[in-house]
């Protein structure tokens, strides 16, 4: 059973995580990872899917999440020259816990105006799961998954922080 | 009374060192395409491997036209027109599957899994002279397969495979023959990249060795990757762009390369030489050496497959202004260690999150807005016409940024667009 406290640390760390990532901050949000985080954005809304047999969008370990931060910040990564304007909403949240891990899942609706060509309006929305631990007494995350409503299908450039 | 509509030159729109930008912007232009390249020429479809067993099946497009690639009880591979004979409802809504019928969900005809039709509900409706032989699935009239990859072609007649092939099936060699059992295997599925531009600009720009430096000028700056020798100065650059006839075009990494592995960034002592002991079983120490040396090819099979070092892409044409980019990792059958890092390697390379199609996407979509700019009508195309030459083997090859490789593609485009 998750503490009214865990609960609402949990929810403010979501909602952080989602406005960092709206707002391009990359540095603020690479450091709410701790070092053996794992990022994965699957092909595939198949919840059995193996990403070591199965191609992802994203399945980043923590040099490679670091890698992904770096090149948005070269100012050269001309697929987010300018940055897409976002929003997103967090919702649904569902919290458990167990051998000191926050384990929680969420939706989220997220319009991205993306303004390096066309400046087409994107809809993109998933389930998400977050597994979060204290590090020095503040919550990081350590497994961010999103399934995309849509991860099988066309997709555009997804090089905004998902 | 419809206006009489002229003819479409494209003897003028393709010339020697320029093209027309309504090639990308026409609408009648890129019907005219389905019909002459992706109707009557071969299209790749999928490999071999994606459907191993019998009744299994995978849905794609050759060209805008749904078709099922599907592998019958003989292990016979069709490629059906997904559309019911009946009133043409898609037949078959699944990405992949195994089924041992295809069975259309509006009035319940069923095909076998050669697309003939078996049966029809409630036959007291049809007269004595209905003939089921007659209204099966429409197939593809030719497929063909060459090391596991398929072909189709919806025209009767014309070039074979073979022919359209040509000495480029050396470059699909060269893939499948760095699988010490000389099979590659496309079982990771597909991730799928929506681009908003006309489909002709991912061959070019997958074929272009010159905007390397600068359109993946972040990556650069952020990792060491296998393309750092060939964004230095120019005459350091000792890669290649090679014209093979037919509108196949290949970009040559491996004369740039210094050490074996380097188009797989590396590779454990361990783990290299227990592949090499593999490849030198078959192919003895001195030719397994090159293979490993060489790697694997970079080059466009025309028109949609894209062997793109360590995957395998298909160009999907969707709309005048819309393509999607499809890719998977190319597994090497016999070296399963191998897959993982492949995987990750595909996944940072291709599609939508990777860390090289998308800066590709944003620049073809950019390209596609200012096509639109009516008062100026050419996009140049004549780089590398005052050093390009014939090699021992007959190939056009030139420097790597060189623009052999798009003129290539044109001239063919130009030659299947106006043949009668």
């Amino acid at each position: 059973m998750i503490s009214d406290a865990d609960y609402r640390s949990v929810v403010d760390f979501l909602y952080r995580e989602a406005r960092l990532a709206d707002e391009s901050r990359y540095a603020e949000w690479l450091a709410l990872w701790t070092d053996d985080g794992v990022y994965w954005v699957p092909a595939t809304t198949d919840p059995d899917v193996d990403p070591d047999v199965q191609i992802s969008h994203i399945y980043d370990n923590r040099n490679r999440i670091a890698t992904r931060v770096k090149l948005l910040q070269t100012g050269h990564r001309f697929s987010q020259v300018p940055a897409s304007s976002m929003r997103r909403l967090i919702s649904n949240v569902e919290v458990t816990g167990a051998a000191g891990e926050l384990v929680a899942e969420s939706n989220f609706l997220l319009v991205e105006l993306s303004v390096q060509a066309k400046h087409e309006t994107h809809l993109w929305a998933g389930r998400t799961t977050h597994r979060l631990r204290r590090v020095a007494g503040e919550l990081k995350m350590s497994y961010k998954k999103v399934v995309l409503v849509n991860a099988a299908e066309p997709l555009p450039n997804l090089s905004f922080l998902i | 009374m419809s206006p009489s509509v002229s003819p479409i030159h494209y003897e003028e729109l393709v010339q020697a060192d320029r093209i027309h930008a309504s090639l990308y912007t026409d609408p009648r232009i890129f019907a005219e395409e389905l019909e002459q390249i992706f109707c009557r020429g071969w299209v790749f479809v999928g490999h071999e491997s994606e459907i191993p067993r019998s009744g299994d099946f995978v849905t794609r497009h050759v060209g805008t036209q749904p078709v099922i690639m599907v592998r019958g009880a003989n292990a016979e591979v069709s490629v059906l027109l997904n559309r019911c004979a009946h009133r043409g409802t898609m037949v078959c809504t699944a990405a992949r599957g195994n089924t041992r019928a295809l069975s259309c969900p509006y009035h319940g005809w069923t095909y076998d899994l050669t697309g003939t039709l078996m049966g029809v509900p409630y036959p007291g409706g049809f007269d004595g002279s209905f003939d089921k032989g007659a209204h099966g699935l429409p197939r593809a009239t030719r497929v063909s397969r060459y090391r596991g990859f398929v072909f189709a072609s919806f025209s009767p007649d014309g070039a074979s495979l073979e022919e359209h092939l040509g000495p480029a099936t050396r470059l699909i060699d060269r893939a499948c023959d760095l699988s010490p059992e000389g099979e590659v295997e496309l079982t990771a599925g597909w991730v799928k990249h929506r681009c908003p531009s006309n489909w002709k600009m991912l061959p070019e720009n997958d074929l272009d060795g010159y905007h390397l430096g600068f359109v993946h000028l972040a990556l650069w700056k952020t990792v060491r990757t296998q393309y750092h020798r060939v964004i230095g100065e120019e005459r350091s650059i000792k890669a290649v762009v090679r014209d093979w006839g037919n509108g196949h075009i290949e970009i040559d990494w491996s004369p740039g390369y210094q050490e074996p592995f380097e188009w797989f960034g590396g590779v454990s002592d361990e783990l290299g030489a227990r592949y090499l002991e593999a490849m030198e079983r078959r192919d003895g120490p001195e030719l397994a050496r090159h293979r490993v040396f060489e790697g694997p090819p970079h080059a466009l099979i025309f028109p949609n497959l894209f062997l793109g070092e360590t995957n395998v892409a298909i160009v999907q044409p969707v709309g005048v202004e819309e393509c999607v980019h499809w890719h998977t990792p190319m597994f090497l059958k016999g070296v399963p260690e191998f897959n993982r890092r492949l995987l990750r390697q595909s996944e940072a390379a291709m599609g939508p999150a990777s860390f090289l199609l998308p800066e590709d996407v944003a620049i073809a979509s950019r390209n596609q807005i200012g096509l639109h700019a009516r008062s100026a009508e050419w996009l140049r195309l004549e780089r590398g016409l005052n050093r390009e030459y014939v090699d021992a083997q007959g190939r056009l090859v030139s420097h790597v940024t060189d623009e052999t490789t798009n003129r290539a593609f044109w001239a063919h485009y130009r030659k299947v667009m106006t043949a009668a």
